[in-house]
């Protein structure tokens, strides 16, 4: 087991501002919840101020947050019934965009597998272990979420 | 390719430098005192003079009915333990008791304090994990989070705090909160860098192999072996249970193979136990050596006699094997139990 070195709050703060924000944007699709989930989750964690043995169960607790958060916030039900603001970042290109809205047709309990297989480069062991599932459970998701993929680009890009 | 369109496309999202500043702001606060947080374990002197301060000026709304969770309550926050607001509404089933003994609200935070007791065994300890089965439904936009606190021997009773924070600033009093759970995980042993009794002479040199679909890996150089999209790989035919020390965990091969050391274990039904680990090596100077990588992979894969399979992979050459121990260190638990527990109660203030 590695051993190690103390971590600055702020510094964990700036190692995983990036990836706790994509994760929540990946889920959303939208900037101002991924904003509210962005500083929900590091207010937990200055709150909480866990401790961990390895850099890697602090990744996997920060991703563990971020999803509970992002579920927590659409299981609520005023949340269903609003029309959400078409708040969104503006990608460089036409392509980035086009995927951008596409991937907004996928369900949300596929972005996450997605997120993190495709950008994140966790193994399924590594996910399941940061999303507390079982191995199968995030294979399965993986393979229904790359199957709705190949139907919602229509085959424009190789998944 | 769809991995580079994304990659691409992540790139571009980042939060705004100012929300990145507020974060840390909020650090700098915390770090100064200036931020309102809850020590969960106060220093003995302070938690001392609150006992003795509290036990003088507790309210007669606790004083009239004072289960030993109060006295708890007095450990882990004992200047707020008067603000908590009685509710102890319960429910049983399958013999286990689940009870909400108490909530107290506070600016936008919600702390609950849940026991669950066995009634007529002892499948509550304090290993008792809820093993991701609970929910926690409220009306309101939140986060929470729920931990086991304290055990109570005497009475078999685990105590669980819950933690809703609160998202919008609006007033959550006498919104319902339901607390729910369909299972649980306990008589959990922890095996610690044990020594693992393995004999040279046991590791067959030409095991049999087959190709199997693994269910992911790990290890150092995972990546070394197995391309991302590749979920096959050479593991040992699994034998017959060979002497293992973890009760729980089956050893069930360890040979050479392309001369590298593979050691097998499986777990039956695995989805009620949860039990998981790994193995090291130590050279005579006590220097440690971890596997190279790992792979999981199962049989019967949807059925009730799932077997799930862990293999590790050392990279070290057969001629040098006698200069190494096996250890491992496992987690495994004795009793899964099932129920479906769920209290609903309202958010109240003490006037």
């Amino acid at each position: 087991m590695k051993q190690l070195n103390y971590y600055s709050e702020v510094t964990v703060v700036k190692t995983f501002s990036d990836m706790v924000y994509r994760l929540a944007f990946s889920h959303t699709r939208n900037k101002s919840d991924a904003d509210d989930i962005y500083q929900e989750v590091f207010l937990i964690y200055l709150r909480k101020k866990p401790q961990f043995k390895t850099e890697e169960h602090r990744k996997a607790w920060l991703i563990r947050v971020t999803i509970n958060s992002c579920k927590k916030m659409w299981a609520l039900p005023w949340r269903k019934k609003i029309v959400p603001l078409n708040e969104t970042i503006v990608f460089e290109t036409e392509e980035e965009t086009n995927l951008h809205y596409e991937l907004q047709k996928l369900p949300m309990k596929y972005r996450t597998v997605i997120q993190l297989f495709y950008y994140e480069d966790l193994s399924i062991e590594e996910i399941s272990k940061a999303l507390k599932q079982k191995p199968s459970t995030v294979r399965t998701q993986l393979t229904r979420a790359r199957y709705k993929l190949k139907e919602i680009l229509k085959e424009d890009y190789y998944v | 390719m769809f991995e580079e369109k994304y990659r691409s496309m992540n790139e571009q999202i980042f939060p705004d430098q100012k929300l990145v500043d507020k974060i840390i702001y909020s650090v700098n606060k915390s770090e100064s005192g200036t931020m309102k947080r809850t020590k969960i374990f106060p220093n003995p002197i302070i938690i001392f003079t609150m006992l003795i301060v509290s036990a003088i000026t507790i309210t007669p709304v606790l004083a009239a009915n004072v289960p030993a969770i109060y006295e708890l309550m007095y450990f882990v926050s004992p200047t707020a333990t008067q603000f908590f607001m009685p509710v102890q509404k319960s429910h049983e089933d399958n013999g286990i008791k689940m009870e909400v003994v108490s909530s107290y609200v506070h600016d936008n935070i919600v702390e609950v304090y849940i026991t669950m007791q066995d009634l007529i065994g002892e499948r509550i300890d304090e290993t008792t994990d809820l093993n991701d089965s609970y929910s926690i439904n409220r009306p309101f936009d939140s986060s929470a989070t729920c931990q086991l606190i304290y055990y109570e021997e005497s009475t078999r009773t685990a105590t669980f705090l819950i933690s809703i924070t609160e998202w919008g600033n609006r007033n959550i009093i006498g919104d319902k909160i339901t607390f729910s759970a369909r299972e649980f995980i306990s008589s959990k042993h922890e095996y610690n860098e044990i020594p693992i009794g393995i004999s040279s002479a046991n590791i067959n040199s030409s095991p049999s192999t087959k190709q199997v679909s693994t269910v992911g890996g790990s290890g150092v150089k995972y990546e070394k072996h197995f391309t991302k999209y590749d979920n096959s790989a050479e593991v040992l035919v699994p034998t017959p249970p060979m002497d293992f020390p973890i009760k729980g965990i089956d050893l069930t091969g360890i040979g050479y193979v392309n001369d590298m050391l593979h050691i097998q274990t499986s777990v039956v039904n695995n989805l009620t136990k949860d039990n998981h680990g790994y193995f090291f090596l130590r050279d005579k100077n006590g220097n440690q050596i971890e596997y190279d990588y790992s792979v999981g992979f199962a049989e019967n894969f949807d059925k009730d006699n799932r077997i799930d399979y862990n293999e590790f992979v050392f990279d070290i050459p057969q001629s040098e094997i006698k200069q190494y121990s096996f250890y491992g260190t496992f987690v495994t638990s004795g009793l899964f139990t099932e129920g479906n527990w769920q209290v609903t109660f309202p958010l109240e203030e003490i006037k």
